[in-house]
């Protein structure tokens, strides 16, 4: 098994919008990313738990010219609303970095 | 078609871009000089405030440049998202800025100015009409919420470019627009494939975000030819690479696929980037599906009051062991103390981010037992006004520092305040309500136009 942060070259989070929070894993190379792909540990039922989001609610979406896989979620609160804690979504990709996948 | 060269001088105006890169620019055969100005990432203060989140002097040094050059060699400039909301006070903001480089450059531009702050009587009309639509997680449109709104805004999309362009237009100032449909109004214009057209406008509208090395803003040239489009740094010194291109369709968009326009959704899924040589990418296979109705996204505020903040750490370890307990105790402390000042418990809220535990991802946070030797603690307090705000904060403060707390040794004083004063104001506060579409009758309907000759 290898952690997500040693596979990745890109482990990044941001708003898409002031409702949604999108992230992106990205890859340097084919082979790395059409493992962690096709590894089944990057799906709406593994990441929503780490969320605190419903499955429906996840959209996980591999963009193979970029070697990347794109994530999108609701935010809990709407960026800037009260109780926001990070405006522009930017530090909310910690949880991705330990996942583990087989190699 | 003859190709369609166009300068995006930066990804934000004010971000700041090199005289080289504009200088290379302005040695070519060149349609447009252009900058995105505008965005809500910074949240929901400045649209509602009516400022900019860029500083005046560097939103000016960015416009003049672009101004000289469009001047110089006869091409037009359009800033799309004016003053960063693109309201009407944004907009006055920076039509100040022209009329000031114009007076000072010596330059006499026929500037279109665009505005696209919506009037409470037309989203109500459109909302009756069932013309207004949720865009993502949020509510309908309601009448309530439309009179309670503070500022609303239509993302407009190239056609009053095209307009402003037909009518004479040297420079057009637009507020709140879609920062792809800065530059695909000229090529579309022009008979275009719609597809490239759109595509190249969302990469380029972050200027030299694709380009390498990244040493602050920068601009990048995009060029559109009959069934590709190129994207080369204006920097001499720079690269522009198919991973940063391929990346960047990705970036802040909810889909790497698929991209909103007012006219149609942009199909990126069969587009292929080249590296062309050292420093340019080629694109091809973009592809675009008209929609059958004009559709404006709007972005919208309401006002939420005043707020207060202050700050303090703590490094005592058998606090830190139950800071939660503790910050709770606090706010029921100050929430029962205001209310003997005659501070009722619906016109404020308390929110207490305590960094070094969770402050950063709130209740989602994965790790629940810190192990950090010492919290920042941040209180943030929204009153409905400012004297309820400041009352607040200054209970909260006093409390957090002299409040007990269950095996306390340091008596005399729980926090360590960095600063005097201890409260610091930030200000009124505002907040998103109001994310949705709004179906168009014509491509001009949600903005305004007016011409000045300067």
């Amino acid at each position: 098994m290898a952690k997500l942060r040693d596979m990745a070259k890109v482990i990044r989070s941001k708003n898409a919008g002031a409702l949604q929070f999108t992230l992106d894993v990205m890859f340097e190379d084919p082979a790395t990313y059409e493992k962690v792909r096709d590894s089944g540990e990057l799906t709406p039922r593994k990441l929503a738990p780490l969320y605190g989001v419903t499955d429906n609610e996840v959209a996980v979406i591999p963009f193979d010219v970029a070697y990347a896989i794109k994530i999108t979620l609701p935010r809990k609160i709407p960026s800037g609303s009260p109780g926001d804690t990070d405006i522009y979504g930017a530090q909310q990709h910690a949880p991705l970095l330990d996942i583990e996948v087989a190699d | 078609m003859k190709p369609i060269r166009m300068f995006a001088a930066t990804g934000m105006l004010g971000y700041g871009y090199a005289e080289e890169s504009i200088e290379t620019a302005l040695s070519m055969d060149l349609d447009l000089i252009a900058a995105d100005a505008g965005s809500m990432d910074p949240g929901p203060y400045y649209l509602g405030a009516g400022t900019a989140f860029v500083s005046r002097p560097a939103a000016k040094r960015d416009l003049a440049l672009m101004m000289e050059g469009g001047a110089k060699k006869g091409v037009p400039v359009f800033i799309g998202s004016a003053g960063g909301g693109g309201g009407d006070p944004h907009v006055d903001w920076l039509m100040e800025i022209v009329r000031e480089i114009a007076a000072e450059k010596g330059l006499h531009p026929k500037v279109a100015v665009i505005r696209s702050e919506q009037s409470k009587d037309m989203l109500k009309a459109k909302a009756k009409a069932g013309k207004i639509a949720p865009l993502g997680p949020i509510g309908e449109l309601t009448e309530d919420e439309i009179e309670g709104s503070h500022r609303v805004v239509a993302m407009m999309g190239p056609e009053p470019f095209q307009k402003a362009l037909e009518d004479g237009a040297d420079v057009v100032i637009a507020g709140r627009a879609s920062d792809a449909a800065i530059y695909a109004a000229i090529p579309l214009m022009r008979g275009a494939d719609p597809g490239l057209a759109w595509h190249l406008g969302k990469i380029i509208e972050c200027g030299a975000q694709v380009a390498e090395p990244r040493l602050g803003g920068d601009g990048v040239i995009g060029t559109l030819y009959d069934d590709y489009f190129t994207v080369e740094p204006g920097h001499p010194e720079k690269r522009v690479t198919r991973t940063r291109v391929a990346a960047h369709t990705l970036y802040e968009n909810p889909s790497p696929y698929h991209l909103k326009e007012p006219t149609g959704l942009v199909d990126t899924t069969h587009a292929d980037f080249t590296q062309l040589d050292d420093r340019t990418v080629k694109v091809t296979g973009s592809h675009f599906e008209p929609a059958n109705r004009y559709t404006v996204k709007l972005e919208g505020v309401r006002s939420l009051g005043y707020r207060m903040v202050s700050m303090a750490g703590t490094r005592d370890p058998i606090l830190i062991d139950q800071i939660d307990t503790y910050v709770d105790h606090c706010k029921e402390r100050a929430t029962f103390e205001v209310g003997q000042l005659g501070i009722e418990p619906g016109t404020f809220r308390i929110n207490v981010h305590v960094y070094g535990k969770n402050a950063t991802m709130g209740a989602i946070e994965p790790v629940k037992e810190t192990a950090a030797h010492e919290l920042g603690i941040l209180v943030d307090v929204i009153g409905d006004t400012e004297e309820i705000s400041k009352a607040v904060c200054a209970k909260m403060r006093y409390i957090l520092l002299h409040g007990d707390f269950e095996g306390r040794m340091c008596i005399s004083g729980n926090m360590a305040i960095p600063f005097s004063p201890s409260d610091m104001t930030v200000g009124p506060v505002y907040e998103f309500s109001v994310w949705h579409v709004m179906e168009c009758d014509h491509p001009l309907e949600a903005v305004r136009m007016e011409m000045e000759a300067l």
